[in-house]
């Protein structure tokens, strides 16, 4: 038997949810100390933030990424990332309880792409797994990160900011994916 | 003023959100931390790489 929906963006079920993936709202990341997505509906369980040649303006940071429900938060991460590059070889980043960090920047011409994937595991659990590329004159590199993070509640935000909060963006977009 | 970049999914609006004046008391010391950390980092590396003392 074939169903076909025809004539409708999205099918959404009795929970609310919409079936597929819904694509968010691509925004310029040209600006501002932190890029925020807000209103996430309760039944997400898998969200995929892309970077596409993001650029922080000054200093030299990771950009990181926090989650939270209500408003963001900056506790009970465990995580980190590391990359690979020609040099170094391969780079460690220290583990912060405070943020996801998804890609270091090495100089402030350098952009950031790349995908990072937040899943659903269990009550408020969510798990993060992606990779970046970091375009870089002579030391291009491949950042990849893992982690967990438990929110206080249903996640409803999720923020793109750098690890010392003082930066402000100034190249590239961002976007998600949810469903 | 500093702000940041709020996009709400659900209606697809983007908004430009200024810092409160606490968020933004609290950026400028952390931006003067940076900077003084930075300077003396820049310090120590020009002690480390003078020259010993003769004599």
């Amino acid at each position: 038997m074939t169903t076909t929906i025809d004539g409708s963006a999205s099918v959404t079920i009795n929970s609310g949810a919409i079936l597929g993936i819904t694509s968010g709202t691509a925004v310029a990341s040209t600006s501002g100390t932190s890029i925020d997505f807000t209103s996430i509906p309760s039944w997400v369980k898998r969200i995929t933030v892309m970077l596409i040649g993001v650029s922080t303006s000054t200093n030299v940071p990771n950009v990181s990424l926090q989650i939270g429900s209500g408003s963001v938060e900056a506790t009970g991460y465990v995580g980190s990332s590391a990359r690979i590059t020609n040099t170094p070889a391969a780079a460690w980043d220290s583990v912060l309880t405070t943020m996801f960090q998804i890609g270091g920047l090495n100089v402030n011409t350098d952009t950031l792409s790349g995908t990072a994937i937040l899943s659903l595991a269990g009550s408020n659990i969510w798990t993060l797994t992606g990779n970046t590329f970091r375009s870089s004159g002579t030391t291009p590199a491949i950042n990849f990160f893992s982690g967990t993070k438990t929110t206080s509640g249903a996640l409803d935000r999720l923020r793109i900011t750098t690890t010392n909060g003082t930066d402000t963006f100034d190249a590239g977009s961002i976007n998600i994916l949810y469903e | 003023m500093t702000h940041r970049i709020e996009v709400n999914v659900e209606t697809g609006v983007t908004t430009q959100v200024e810092y409160t004046a606490e968020e933004q008391a609290a950026y400028d010391a952390a931006v003067a931390q940076q900077a003084a950390e930075q300077a003396a980092a820049e310090e120590a590396a020009r002690l480390e790489a003078q020259p010993p003392a003769q004599g």
